[in-house]
This record gives structure tokens, sequence and C-alpha cells, in this order.
């Protein structure tokens, strides 16, 4: 057996007779198919025969490149016969299914039913949004009744790897995020000789927009991309159908749990980000302004109210619920295959910064008109 | 004696520590070998060093006369495309259609004609009872289909040697007997050999020409499956008189082998 295919081709009157010489395999089958294939289309050839008694071995790229040139005669009225066979070539060709079932063709669909397939799947997926949330809360009021109980450990846990393990990462960027602004305050300030406002200046915008906004962003980078990656994992993998069937609602076991940590350490962390803000100030007013720490503080305390760190909170919390919910919602809505789990992590993360600057701009814009009216 | 394709010389393989020693082993062109053995005995372990997926602790597996894990990784590559492996979950990639799974080896390592491959995929769903299902995604499959789609895309490049752990677990008996005919088929139409890990009794009888039973971290019996059968060690007799009583009370059928094992 040689492995390269030889083909010699004789006319005789208006068949042609091609005698294969060697293995019909995979690396000789396309050669073999384009000779074939440019034989059928003569016009003055009414037959082909393909004479198998030389041949070797026939694999399934054989067969099938033999099969599609027998299709493509017979189209034409003309005939492919087959001759000389040995048994192991009919036991190759025995492979070809009976019938001709073509695959059936994939109807593209039209830019209506795009467009109605997008509106329906949002509200599908604002309905599931609504009915996980509202679940979710119902079955927090059953744990805070003690008539249902949260999985044992598992809030202490969240909040360690959603709040404690944030710690470095969120205090690093808010110190470095207040020095920066400390270096563009004193630069601007001091040219009108007000440069003690910087503690002023950081100290309202720490706690009032960017410890809320930074912590927020790194809460969506961490925790709602986990949320969203690790229960479209376990969608995939049918845990939450193992929990639904065991009687366990997936809300109250996985869920419920993560909404009450990242409450928790959504705040806490932006706590930790305003104060860190406002030291990196301070740093930057002691070295670029000689201006001594107590006097940076007392200035801070002078300006800051109850009511600036409640707004900034109360931000953080939105924000929190926000990631949460995004990342849960997401998560729970991937659908059996392993890219869905990406596209969830990717879309939870869009989302959520998305959804946490509108809801700042509009904090931002209810406050002002509330307090100038 | 004819060619042998693959051979394992006293081979330890394991994880950290060893779950199988002293394996020796050789497949035959044209044969069809089970590997048998309870849960845990580490029948998927060795498949797995056989296929390149976890080096041996010791010992060697010469594959098509050449031993697998002395070659650089290109030329590992190069002999493992000469197998096929059917995997126990079917590892179908989600993001394709059916179609497109068993074409991917086809369009990867061959220069084929996109018609010519085409056909090549029709005739092998045809085979494994699947046709026109091309478009399919892996998810709207049921398990025993997309087990059938897996067994299409390892053989889809012809394969000397094809690997199935499972091939016909969790399927009705009624596939489960057409996946049997077309290995056979397989066998017979393209002289490939096949390496099956499988519990089904059934199955075992009606294709398998040797049997390799593992049990205690080592083979312990091989040989023809009559010779298996009228094996009085106890492991190997504990095996099959479970499995066939199993097969006999769920099938009720009364000549179930259990009944011929003693």
């Amino acid at each position: 057996m040689s492995s390269a295919t030889t083909t010699s081709i004789e006319r005789n009157g208006r068949s042609a007779v091609v005698r294969l010489q060697g293995d019909l395999i995979i690396p000789t089958a396309r050669a073999f198919y384009l000779q074939l294939q440019s034989l059928a289309r003569r016009r003055d050839v009414r037959t082909v025969v393909i004479d198998f008694s030389r041949a070797g071995r026939v694999d399934s790229s054989g067969v099938a490149a033999v099969s599609l040139v027998g299709r493509m005669l017979a189209r034409h009225g003309k005939t492919l016969d087959l001759t000389e066979l040995g048994g192991h070539h009919r036991a190759a060709f025995d492979m070809l299914p009976r019938t001709i079932e073509e695959p059936a063709a994939a109807i593209p669909p039209t830019v209506l039913e795009q467009v109605g397939d997008g509106v329906l799947g949002t509200w599908n997926g604002a309905r599931a949004l609504t009915a996980m949330i509202a679940d979710t809360l119902r079955q927090g009021g059953l744990v805070l009744t003690r008539r249902k109980r949260l999985p044992a450990g598992s809030v202490g846990s969240q909040i360690v790897e959603m709040g404690f393990d944030a710690v470095f990462i969120v205090g690093l960027l808010s110190f470095l995020l207040g020095i920066t602004m400390g270096f563009q305050g004193v630069t601007q300030l001091q040219q009108f000789g007000a440069g003690v406002f910087v503690a002023d200046m950081i100290s309202l915008s720490m706690v009032r927009e960017l410890g809320p906004l930074i912590t927020a962003i790194i809460l969506t980078g961490r925790t709602g991309a986990a949320i969203a990656a690790e229960l479209g994992t376990m969608k995939v993998r049918s845990e939450i159908d193992a929990l639904a069937t065991m009687g366990i609602n997936p809300n109250r076991f996985l869920i419920l749990p993560r909404l009450l940590a990242i409450t928790i350490a959504g705040p806490a962390l932006t706590l930790l980000s305003m104060f860190i803000g406002m030291l990196g100030g301070m740093l930057v007013a002691s070295l670029a302004l000689d201006m001594p720490v107590a006097a940076y503080w007392q200035r801070v305390a002078e300006r800051l109210t109850i009511g600036d760190f409640a707004h900034g909170l109360l931000k953080s919390l939105v924000f929190a619920w926000i990631i949460a919910a995004a990342g849960s919602h997401l998560g729970m809505r991937a659908n059996g295959d392993p890219s869905s789990v990406g596209q969830a992590t990717t879309r939870t993360v869009v989302v959520s910064i998305f959804c946490i600057i509108l809801v700042d701009a509009v904090f931002a814009t209810v406050v002002t008109i509330a307090r100038h009216s | 004696m004819t060619e042998v394709l693959l051979e394992c010389r006293d081979l330890v393989c394991g994880y950290d520590k060893p779950i199988l020693e002293d394996v020796n082993l050789t497949i035959g062109h044209g044969e069809i070998v089970a590997l048998l053995g309870g849960s845990g005995c580490g029948k998927s372990t060795l498949l797995r060093t056989i296929t390149g997926l976890l080096p041996p602790l010791s010992g060697q597996v010469v594959l098509f006369g050449q031993s697998l894990y002395d070659l650089p990784q290109e030329g590992r590559n190069e002999l493992l495309r000469r197998t096929g492996t059917a995997f126990q979950q079917d590892a179908l990639f989600g993001s394709m259609s059916i179609g497109d799974n068993i074409a991917l080896p086809l369009h990867e390592l061959t220069k084929l004609p996109e018609p010519v491959i085409r056909e090549m995929v029709r005739m092998k769903l045809g085979l494994v009872g699947l046709a026109g299902m091309e478009e399919r995604a892996p998810t709207s499959l049921s398990g025993g289909q997309r087990k059938r789609a897996a067994l299409a895309r390892a053989t889809i490049l012809d394969p000397h040697l094809v690997f199935c752990d499972e091939p016909s677990a969790g399927l009705d008996p009624i596939v489960a007997a057409s996946i049997d005919e077309t290995l056979l088929q397989f066998r017979s139409a393209l002289g490939i050999s096949l390496v099956i890990v499988t519990h089904e009794l059934e199955s075992i009888r009606t294709i398998a020409d040797r049997g390799v039973m593992f049990g205690q971290g080592k083979i312990c019996a091989s040989g023809t499956i009559d010779e298996l059968v009228a094996s009085t060690d106890h492991h190997v007799y504990d095996f099959f008189h479970r499995v066939a009583g199993t097969t006999q009370a769920t099938t009720g059928q009364a000549n179930g082998v259990g009944l011929h094992a003693r």
C-alpha cells in the first residue's frame, strides 16, 4: 500500500474510467475530489467509472468525496459506477446513510423578529429580576422572623471575602486618590491664596462623592464579577437545580447571604475609603503647604456634617445593592454553556458601573435641587 | 502477530501517589478491548495516561511504536492525532453547533475542501443516528445525543485507535445497542481499534474481543470475555455476577449472562 493516490483516467467514448492506485485517505482525498469534480463537470462525459481494483485503504474522507461526486453527476443526469470493490471498500461505503437528510436550513430572523426578541428578552429579564428581588426580600423576612435560617457561617465568610480581603486595595487606591486630589487642589487654590481650603475640598469630595464611587467600582470588579461567575458556574453545573430539587430556596441559600454581606461590607469599605482619602490629602497639605496636622483635621471637622456622611453612606448602600442584584441576576441567567458564564460576568461589570454612575448623577441632581428650592 | 498499536510497559499511573501499578497491556490492530472494574479502580486514570493527559509516575506508554511521554510536545500531538477520544462527559464546545464541533478537527488539521468536510460530518452524524442535526446547539440535545455527537467527533479523522470512556452509559438499551453496532462498523469499515471503559455487560459481550479487569491497584485478570466470565477469581466473579444480576433485574430477561457465569 502506498500512501499517495495516483489516478489514471482512461476515456472510452462518453465514459471515463478512473483507476485508483494507493490509499484514498484524508491526506489524498483533496486532490482526488478536485480531479473528479472537474471530470464530472465535462459535458462529453456521461458516465464515470471508478475502478477500485488497485486501491488501498479508503477512509471516510474518500467515501465522502466519491459520494459528493456521485450526487453531482446524478443532478446532471449522469451516472457513477464503482467497480472491483474489495470487502473493506464495501464496508467503508456501507457507512453512507441510506437516505439523504439535508440539515434543516436555519431561517435567519427578520429585523422585526429581532426587535421583538430583544423586547421580550428585556421584559423577561426585568420580570425575573423583580421576582428574584421580591423572593430574596421575602426570604430575608423569614430569616428575620426566625422561621428560616441562613446557611451556617455563610454571611461571615462572605463578609471576609468581600470586605476584609478588599481592605488593602480600597485603602491604597483611596490614599492615592487623596494624594492626587491634594496636589490638584493645592496648585489651584494657592493661586488665590486659598491653599488652606484644600482640607474642605478633599474632605467634602471624598465623603460625598469619591469614597462611595471608588469603593463601588472596586466592589464591582472584585465582588460583582465573582458573584456572577460563581452563580453562573453553579447554574451550568446544575448545582442550582440540585438545590431546588432538594426543596432549598436558592435565593435564600445563595443570594441572601451575599446581599447581607455586601450590605455590611460596602458601607464599611466606603467609610474606610473616606478617611484614608482624607489622610492622603493631609499628607499633601502638610508637605506642600506646611499645614499642621491638627489644623487640617480641625478644618475637616468644621466643614463636614453628619449629613455629608449620611449622604455618602446611603449612596454606598445603594451601590452595594446594585452590584449584588446585577451579579446575582445575571449569574442566575447563565444558560448551560461556558461562554454564557463569561458573558454574565462581563455584563455584570458593565451594567453595575453604568447603574452606579447613573444613580450617582440622580443623587447629585436631586440633592442640589432640594437644597436650592 | 498483528501490528501492535498501543503498549503499556510496567506503567504506574496516578496523581501524587500511584493508583494503578504494574500495568502491562497491548492493543493490536483491529482489536476491541474493554477496561473493566468497579468505580474508583483507576480505569479513567489509566485512560488519561494513555491519552497523553496525565504523565505516568513510571513506565512507558508506547503508541504506534513510539514512547508517548519521551517525545516533545509536537511529536506527541502528531501521535495523538492518530487516536480519538470520546470523553465520559461529552466535552462538546457549547459555543459551536454540532456540525462545527464535529468538523473542528477537519478544519484545524486537514486541507480538505469544505463540501467534503460537510459530507464527512453528514456521514458520521448518520452513523451515530443524529442525521440532520448539524445546526443544533449542544445544549439543545439530550445527554445520549450529546454522547453520540462526541463519538462522531472522536472518529471524524478516522483514527487508528479510539478511546471511549463509558460510550453507552446512561443510554437506553436500543440506542446503546446501536452505538455498539456503530463501533463494530467503524472497525470493519476503517480498521479502527477500540479501547472501551464500560460497565455495560451486554455491550462487553457484544463487541469486546478481550477484557482487562482492574482491582486492588493492578490488573487482576485479563483474557477473552468468556475466559473472564468463567474465572473463579472473586473480583472478576463479583463484577460479572453483580452486573449481570442488575441487568437481569432491570430488563427482566432470563438469558442474562449472569445465569451462565457459573
